[in-house]
This record gives structure tokens, C-alpha cells and sequence, in this order.
């Protein structure tokens, strides 16, 4: 019935002019009909026509009568206010701008926020079927994931029932020839099978063919859609063309299609094909991605797997050592990024509510001021569905005004972070405003419609009539001024909670930075460079090189102290070995890292006992290592080594090249202070150290530490390079502040980021506090007035105002507080050294808040106390 | 006479409408209108435009139907008649038109 009812009137809009037109025919037959016996009862035709119509009563009225009933008004009406809402807001711009303002920064920092927590958590994998994506690993116990060896990787990629592709990923570095200067470009070896685990296929050409990552295939690469536009311009015709990768010419067979590939760093693909000495088990060096075969499920794999590996048996010899399937997705994103998007989510979500806030208390004020607009509307007739209706077509116009900017704001803080949040994100995140994106800001905006809208509608109609014609005549505030100091006070409350996490970020990123790294940080630069395997093929061509270049680099003018070393500090140490003692079953675990004789002295690491690295740890003379004091406490708490210098351990060391791993037996020489080789929140590691010209690599980095500005030198060094190997190129020059910055990035930007959050919602909170006492000081001037009058000092009236000021910010600060030690156990784990309920952060919050909270009463203050009270009771009289 | 009209008791209409097109069967709205104020005997004062909103809203309803037929004045015109839900809203109505002046004529009668 309801339904037919809202159909019937739902068509009769559409059919409008028709049923017009019948009810008009059906009028003039009625009066022709009438006219008709009039005549008939013996008028004349006059009489009978003025009859007819007399009986028929107002014509015009009737018609309108059934119009508003017919039409679906709310139509007409909408639209009226629409009309009328855009006039009112033209009259007062003031207003307006500072509601789309604030509506358009928080749905923009909110529509951006979720852009990045689309892209990063809701859709990590922009691929086909991305929940069949899988990584596969060894783990040595069950918690632990380690890359795997050669051999044990044929066994899995033979599991063709399980996996419909699976392929090996080793980053790799290349220098192409580019003109006159060789670049260093980053690039992967993977199996055949790579782009099949993704599902991209080429956007030129082909990818890799079965059989090209086998022994004796010619050597194909497969370029990034950025290479292609920028080393060659976008040529149609790039597959005729070849790519010489350190030297050696590889046949381009395809390009990617531009997207998700760009972001990763690699800019082209070559198969990884493995040499014969590789296809060993003692070698964990594979990184391996996979995709399932439709239907299979992951627990289904793993059965697979751990049958599998049941059936190796003894071929693997770690007994314990199980093989590990897990989503693709689930180490994209860390445990810290993901609660570090939650938590900038949570930040900016509660700004967003404060600028509601804001807005409400905008928009009730302003209420008030229209009361006596809406008392006369409501006397001539006007409903108040009506009233309500049009005071949230007004809202909505500002809504979606504000929407609309705000989507604009989302658009430039895209493009204006994008370049610093990248980096912490995964290469795979796709950050735009697509349209997911946009329908979470129209939701957005619907939710302020309704925050910001419908209380002050409700609180302006409410009112009764006569009081309301009366209270706005004598201009004085109502019950909606409780409404607004209870807005306020929970503006207060949610500034206070995010000042607090900002805070303790705060306090936990100083606590970070105070670590010491171990290592000297300023005025020392550090790059990469990575020997070709065609210019040094032998060892000993490599620790020539190592030599020479060292040497010259000292020789640079500004330069105090050069030296070599595979890993960076605070860069994580890429070789991990065990330590193996003489007469005991068990090993102790250690990050292994090669250095050059003067790396202790360039980064000011100092020897507590023994010896350092020194110059005649050659290759050919005794193999030694130097360990951090880590390693010694290990090895005196677990092995009752009290004095480790002297002792000959084992450990597997990696060769040269194709030069297989070996086990040897160093002497450990010396304790040296630690460094943090790890991240300044991470534990120090134990590390041993062996000489680079014993154990010599090709990926090698150069600390450089200069008298003056470290990047001034950089042009020296380069031609020192330049001189020991003029094809060499010089990758990620970064000075070692920069380096620590980099580390610490993870902790930086959030931080910031709830920083800037707290600081635009104090300001904001601050305003809404403003605007209320403003509002109050304005209506109450009789009143002050009068008090002044009867001899209240300018003193007493500010005094008074502040008062009032100082209970809403002690009621904000209570809920605020509470607020956040409810929330402590989010932030706990983002915290480093700092307790979530640390007392000094939270009182910083609590005198911040109340600060501004008092600047911002103190302006309205000042003003009432400037009342003239003769002036006042004059006008107002 | 014309002194003592009355106006139509507010939301009547509809009622004296839905009455007339059950006892008359299908008829146009001259006649509705013409019918009532006969039934009134001069007793009421109807616009009788005023009928053709009642009937737009109780054809929106679903109480009355309409179809086209030739007036006197041989003219295309709509016919109205009472549809089943009509009859039942009738018989709706009427019952509690009847409790209703049950109610007034019981408080009137107690007063006197």
C-alpha cells in the first residue's frame, strides 16, 4: 500500500503536466455540465455560467491544493533550498569560508589517510588472484624464516601440483652504459616462472619462455616500463635492441606495463641461472615467491610441503629444518607500519571530528543569530520538517562544498607526501585517489552532513516559538550555549589525547635519536660500488683494487680517514654465520661482516682489547677476526670464554664469485666497542669482523670521513675513484647523518605525522573555544555592562571569562586523559624506551593544551573587559 | 437559508465521497458534487471544485478508480467508482464516524 502510495506520487511528478491538463479538462466539463442544468433549471446563459463557477468555488486555489499534493514537493522544495542556502551563505562568507575550510582540510587529510591505508592494508597486492600469492621458506625452528639453498629449491618447484609458478628473486646490480657515464641499475635474477607468479604479462614483447633460466640459453632481459621511457625514450622499436649489463649484451624480450613494477626498485629482470657449484644444500641463499594452483588452499600447501620434506629425509642435514608457506601479502606490510597507518588513521579521523566540532559550534552560533529568522518562519506556517529540512540543505551545501575542496586537498598531500612516505611503504602500495577513494570521501562527507547538521538544525527549530521571538529580540543566550561548551569541552578532550601520543612520540623519537650508534655520524660519507665480475674476476684483482683505492682516497684533499666495508651501521649486516667452538656441540649465531684495515679508525670504533683488523691480514696470512663485546659476553655467559682473544673458532665464510662457501678456522684477535649495526631500537647483535682482503666481496660500500661539509669532498673522491677504475660508478652517496636519518624513519614519520595532527587539532580546539567565549562575551555585554557598572573592575570581568575558559579546559583535559590511557596499549608498541604513561610527556600535553587553550580565551577576556557599560545599556536599553 | 449552511466538517469529504459513489454507483465529478449538496438539502456549503483534490487523494489511495465515459454535454470525462479497498475503507470510516458521534452525542446528552 505504502509503496503503491509513494509510486502514485513518484509518477504523478513525471506526469505533472499531463494530470495538469486532465484536471484542467475535468474543470471545464464540470462547469460545462453545470452551466448545463442551470440552463436547464431556466437561467439565462449568463446567469448560468456565473452559477456554475460560483458553485465551483476558487478555481486557482483548488488547483494548488492538488498540486502540493500530487507533486512530490519535497522536490520543489529542495531545490528552493538549495537556491536559499547558497544565498545565505553568500551573505555571510565569513562563515562559509571558514567551514569549508575546516570541513576541507579534515575530509582531505582523512580521504588521503585512507588512500594510503587502501593501498597498503585493504589492497596491498594490485595483481590477479593476489590471496594465491605465496612466499615459501626454510625454518630452521618454527619461528624462524631463512632463504633456502639451490637444491632444495628444485625439490619445491617439482611440487608442480601445489604451485602453478614459483621462481627464485635476487636483487642484482649492473652497470649500464649510458653514453659517456655508466649508471648502476638495480634488477633482479628470478626463474622463468617470475611474471606467472604475478600474473603481469608483458606490455611489449614476451616474459620470460620455459627454459631461458636454464644452463646455455641466451642471455634475455626484461625491462621496467620507467626504463624503457627513460634509457630509451620510450623507443617502439626496443625489442630489436639489445642491453649491455656489465659488459655483457642481453637480448630485450619484453617491457612491463607501466604500474606496480615501477615502484619496486628493480629496473630490469634477467633469469637467474644457476652454475653447477650452486646446486649444493649448504648455501641458503633463495629467496622464493610462489603461486598456487586455483582451488589449492595454503593449508593445503603446507601439508604438501611438510610431506615434503618428511620425504627429503636425511638428504637436508638439519634435522629440525621444515619448510614454510605463507600469504604473499603478510610480510609486505610490518607489524610497525601497520600500526603506525592505524594509528596516523586514528589521528586523523579525530581531527576530522574536531573540525565537526568546529563546524557545529560554527553553525549553532550562527543558529542562535537566525532564531529569530526561524521563530517568524515557523509563525507564518512554516513546519518543522521544513525548518529542519532547510537548515540541512544549508548544511549539505557546505558539506559538499567542503567535500569537494577537501578531495582537492586530499589530491595536493598526495602528491606533496608521496615521495617521503613512499619509502617506507611497500613497493606495491598504489597511492591514488581511485574510486574506493573518492566513495570513502563521499562517505566522509555524508557523516559530517550528519554530524555538523542535524543537532544545530534540531537546537535551532526546537525552541518554542514566542520565547524564541522574545529571547532573540533581547539578544541573549539560551540552553544552546551549554551545547556548545559541551562541544567544546570534547574539542578539548580529543586535542588532549592526540597531544599526548604526539608527545610521547615525541619523547620516544628523542629517546631514539640519544642512542648512541657506536660509530662517529658527522662529517663522514659513505657510497656503494659493486666490482664486475668480467674487470675483477680473482680475489686478488679485488683487494688491488681495495688497496689502491684507499689509498687515493686518503690522498683527497679534506679527506681525514677512507676505508672499506660490506655493510653500513644502522644498515643491518646482510651475512649471518655460525660460530663454531672447538670441543662444544653447540654454536653461537653472529652477523659476519668483512672491513677494510681503517674502518675501526674512520668510524672511531675503539679496540677494548687485542688488536684490530690491520694491514697484514692479507689474504695468505692466518685468517683472524675481531668481535663486538657483544659476541665476548656471549661467548663468556654461554661458552665460559672469559677472555676470547687468542681463541680459534670456526665459521663458514662465503668466496669469492662462484667460489663456494668454506668453513674455516680464524683467530680471534680482538674486542672492539660496539656498533649498531641494526636499527638504534634493536638490540645490539654480536658481530665478528674479518678482513676484507681475506674474505674479499664484490658489493662493497666506502666510509669516507672528511675535515669539512663530507658531500664538498664528493667531486675529490669521485676522481680518486675515477683514477684506480674509470667504468666504476658510485651508487647511494649518502653522508652517515643521512644514513642514521633513514634508520630512524620509521619512528620520524609517524611521529611527525601525529604531530602535525595534535597541532592542528589544538589550534582547532583552541578556536572552538575561542568562538564560544567570543559568542558569550558578545551576548552577555548588557550584562557585563551592568556589572561594570555597579563597580566591577575590568580586572574581575577578565578574571571571570578566563574562569569559564579554565573549567572547560579542566573538564577537556580530564576526559582527554582518560581517553588516553585507554588508547596507551596502541601506542606501546610504537614507543622505544618511553612507558605510555609516562608523566613528563603527558603533563607537557596537559600545560600545551591549557596554553593555547588561555591565549585563545584571553582575546574574547580582553574584549569584555573594554565594555563600556554606559554604551551598552544605552544601546541595548 | 443560506445563513445556516455549514461548512463541510473537516475530513468528511472523503467520506460523504466514498458514500456517495457506493450507493450510486459510477458517476462523474458534477454529479458527486451535485449529489451531496442534494443529500445535504442546501445544508452545506461545498465548493464543489474542492471534491476533485478529495478524489486525486482517494485515487492515490487506491480507493477509487476512474474511468472514461461521455457527460450529458457529450463530453470526454472521468468516471469515478468504488474500488474493493474502497468499499472496506468505507465501511472503516463509517464505523468510526458512528463511535465518534456515539461519543459526542453521549457527552451532550450528560450535560443536559
Amino acid at each position: 500500500m505504502k509503496l503503491r502510495f509513494a509510486a502514485g506520487r513518484l509518477l504523478a511528478l513525471v506526469r505533472r503536466r499531463r494530470l495538469d491538463g486532465e484536471l484542467e479538462g475535468e474543470i471545464l466539463a464540470h462547469l460545462e455540465i453545470a452551466e448545463f442544468h442551470a440552463i436547464a433549471a431556466g437561467l439565462s446563459p449568463e446567469e448560468a455560467r456565473r452559477e456554475a463557477r460560483r458553485g465551483f468555488g476558487g478555481m486557482e486555489q483548488m488547483k494548488e491544493d492538488h498540486r502540493d499534493q500530487r507533486s512530490v514537493r519535497w522536490v520543489a522544495n529542495l531545490l528552493r533550498d538549495v537556491r536559499y542556502g547558497m544565498a545565505s551563505l553568500a551573505r555571510d562568507p565569513g562563515f562559509a569560508a571558514v567551514t569549508i575550510g575546516l570541513l576541507a582540510l579534515g575530509i582531505g587529510a582523512n580521504t588521503a589517510m585512507f588512500s594510503i591505508v587502501d593501498a597498503v592494508l585493504l589492497k596491498p597486492l594490485p595483481f590477479p588472484e593476489p590471496e594465491r600469492m605465496v612466499r615459501l621458506w626454510e625454518a630452521p625452528t618454527p619461528t624462524l624464516h631463512n632463504n633456502t639453498t639451490t637444491l632444495t629449491f628444485l625439490d619445491w618447484k617439482r611440487q608442480g601440483a601445489i604451485f602453478e609458478a614459483l621462481s627464485v628473486e635476487e636483487p642484482v646490480r649492473a652497470a649500464v652504459a649510458t653514453g659517456a657515464d655508466a649508471a648502476r641499475l638495480s634488477g633482479k635474477l628470478v626463474s622463468a616462472d617470475y611474471f606467472n607468479v604475478f600474473g603481469v604479462k608483458a606490455r611489449i614483447g614476451r616474459t620470460f619462455a620455459l627454459g631461458e633460466d636454464q644452463p646455455g640459453a641466451t642471455p634475455v632481459v626484461v625491462l621496467s616500463y620507467s626504463l624503457w621511457q627513460t634509457q630509451f625514450g620510450g623507443d617502439p622499436d626496443i625489442l630489436k635492441r639489445d642491453l649491455a649489463l656489465d659488459g655483457e649484451s642481453h637480448r630485450i624480450i619484453g617491457v612491463l606495463p607501466a604500474g606496480s613494477f615501477d615502484r619496486d626498485e628493480a629496473r630490469f629482470w634477467k633469469p637467474l641461472i644457476f652454475a653447477p657449484d650452486e646446486l649444493n644444500r649448504g648455501q641458503h641463499w633463495l629467496h622464493v615467491i610462489g603461486r598456487l594452483r586455483a582451488g589449492v588452499s595454503i593449508e593445503q600447501a603446507r601439508a604438501n610441503m611438510s610431506m615434503l620434506r618428511a620425504g627429503l629425509g636425511g638428504v637436508i642435514p638439519q634435522k629440525d629444518l621444515g619448510f614454510a608457506v605463507d600469504p604473499f601479502a603478510q610480510f609486505l606490510v610490518h607489524d610497525t607500519l601497520r600500526r603506525s597507518i592505524y594509528l596516523a588513521f586514528g589521528a586523523v579521523l579525530l581531527v576530522l571530528l574536531i573540525a565537526c566540532a568546529n563546524v557545529a559550534n560554527l553553525a549553532l552560533a550562527k543558529g542562535a543569530t537566525r532564531r529569530k529568522e526561524m521563530a517568524i518562519r515557523a509563525a507564518l506556517g512554516a513546519g518543522r520538517a521544513r525548518l529542519i529540512g532547510q537548515l540541512l540543505t544549508e548544511s549539505l551545501v557546505l558539506c559538499l562544498l567542503g567535500g569537494v575542496a577537501g578531495v582537492a586537498v586530499a589530491y595536493l598531500l598526495l602528491h606533496a607526501a608521496a615521495p617521503l612516505v613512499m619509502v617506507l611503504l611497500p613497493s606495491t602500495a598504489d597511492l591514488s585517489l581511485d574510486l574506493r577513494v573518492l566513495a570513502f570521501a563521499a562517505a566522509a562527507v555524508m557523516a559530517v552532513l550528519v554530524l555538523t547538521g542535524l543537532l544545530p538544525s534540531l537546537q535551532t527549530s526546537f525552541g518554542k516559538l514566542s520565547s524564541s521571538l522574545n529571547q532573540a529580540a533581547r539578544g541573549s543566550s539560551g540552553s544552546s550555549a551549554a551545547v556548545r561548551r559541551t562541544i567544546v569541552i570534547g574539542e578539548v578532550a580529543a586535542s588532549v589525547v592526540l597531544i599526548c601520543g604526539a608527545a610521547l612520540l615525541f619523547k620516544s623519537l628523542a629517546k631514539l635519536q640519544q642512542v648512541d650508534a657506536g660509530v662517529r655520524i658527522d662529517h663522514v660519507i659513505t657510497m656503494s660500488a659493486d666490482l664486475p665480475s668480467a674487470a675483477y674476476p680473482t680475489p686478488e684483482s679485488a683487494a688491488t683494487f681495495y688497496e689502491a683505492v684507499v689509498e687515493r682516497l686518503r690522498a683527497v684533499p679534506g679527506v681525514e680517514q677512507a676505508s672499506l666495508s660490506l655493510d653500513l651501521p644502522l644498515q643491518g649486516v646482510r651475512w649471518g654465520e655460525w660460530i663454531s667452538l672447538g670441543g662444544v656441540k653447540e654454536a653461537l649465531l653472529v652477523r659476519v661482516k668483512m672491513v677494510d684495515p681503517w674502518y675501526f679508525a674512520t668510524l672511531e670504533i675503539p679496540v677494548e682489547s687485542g688488536r684490530g683488523i690491520e694491514d697484514r691480514d692479507r689474504a695468505g696470512a692466518p685468517p683472524v677476526m675481531v668481535i663486538n663485546q657483544k659476541a665476548a659476553r656471549y661467548l663468556s655467559s654461554r661458552f665460559d670464554i672469559a677472555h676470547p682473544v687468542g681463541r680459534a673458532v670456526g665459521i663458514g665464510l662465503p668466496g669469492y664469485g662462484p667460489i663456494p662457501e668454506s668453513l674455516v678456522s680464524v683467530q680471534i684477535v680482538g674486542v672492539i666497542r660496539n656498533e649498531r649495526t641494526g636499527g638504534l631500537h634493536e638490540p645490539v647483535e654480536p658481530v665478528a669482523y674479518v678482513p676484507l682482503a681475506q674474505v674479499p666481496r664484490q658489493d662493497i660500500s666506502l666510509v669516507v670521513r672528511t675535515r669539512n661539509e663530507p658531500l664538498a669532498a664528493m667531486s675529490g673522491i669521485r676522481e680518486a675513484v675515477r683514477q684506480v677504475d674509470p667504468h666504476l660508478p658510485l651508487g647511494e652517496v649518502r653522508t652517515m647523518e643521512q644514513v642514521k636519518e633513514q634508520s630512524m624513519l620509521w619512528a620520524k614519520q609517524p611521529t611527525w605525522v601525529v604531530g602535525a595532527f595534535a597541532g592542528v587539532a589544538a589550534l582547532m580546539a583552541a578556536l572552538g573555544l575561542y568562538g564560544v567565549l567570543a559568542l558569550a562575551v558578545t551576548e552577555q555585554r548588557r550584562e557585563i555592562g551592568i556589572r561594570m557598572a555597579l563597580g566591577a573592575r575590568p580586572g574581575d570581568v577578565v578574571s571571570h571569562i578566563l574562569r569559564s575558559a579554565l573549567a572547560m579546559l579542566i573538564v577537556g583535559l580530564a576526559g582527554g586523559l582518560a581517553g588516553a590511557f585507554a588508547l596507551t596499549r596502541a601506542l606501546k608498541s610504537l614507543l622505544f624506551e618511553v612507558s605510555a604513561l609516562d608523566p613528563v610527556a603527558i603533563a607537557v600535553a596537559c600545560v600545551l593544551m591549557t596554553v593555547v587553550g588561555m591565549l585563545a580565551a584571553w582575546i574574547p577576556a580582553s574584549r569584555a573587559a573594554g565594555v563600556d557599560p554606559m554604551t551598552v545599556l544605552r544601546d541595548d536599553g | 437559508m443560506s445563513e445556516y449552511k455549514t461548512d463541510v466538517p473537516y475530513g468528511t469529504l472523503d467520506l460523504l465521497i466514498l458514500k456517495t459513489l457506493d450507493t450510486m454507483g459510477p458517476m462523474h465529478g458534477y454529479r458527486i458534487a451535485r449529489r451531496i449538496e442534494q443529500v445535504a438539502e442546501n445544508l452545506l456549503r461545498l465548493n464543489q471544485g474542492s471534491i476533485y483534490p478529495a478524489l486525486i487523494r482517494l485515487e492515490e489511495q487506491g480507493w477509487i478508480r476512474t474511468h472514461w465515459g461521455i457527460s450529458e454535454t457529450k463530453r470526454k470525462v472521468k468516471f469515478y467508482s468504488l474500488t474493493r479497498a474502497g468499499a472496506k475503507q468505507l465501511s472503516v470510516a463509517v464505523a468510526n464516524w458512528e463511535r465518534a458521534t456515539a461519543l459526542v452525542a453521549r457527552f451532550l446528552e450528560a450535560e443536559s
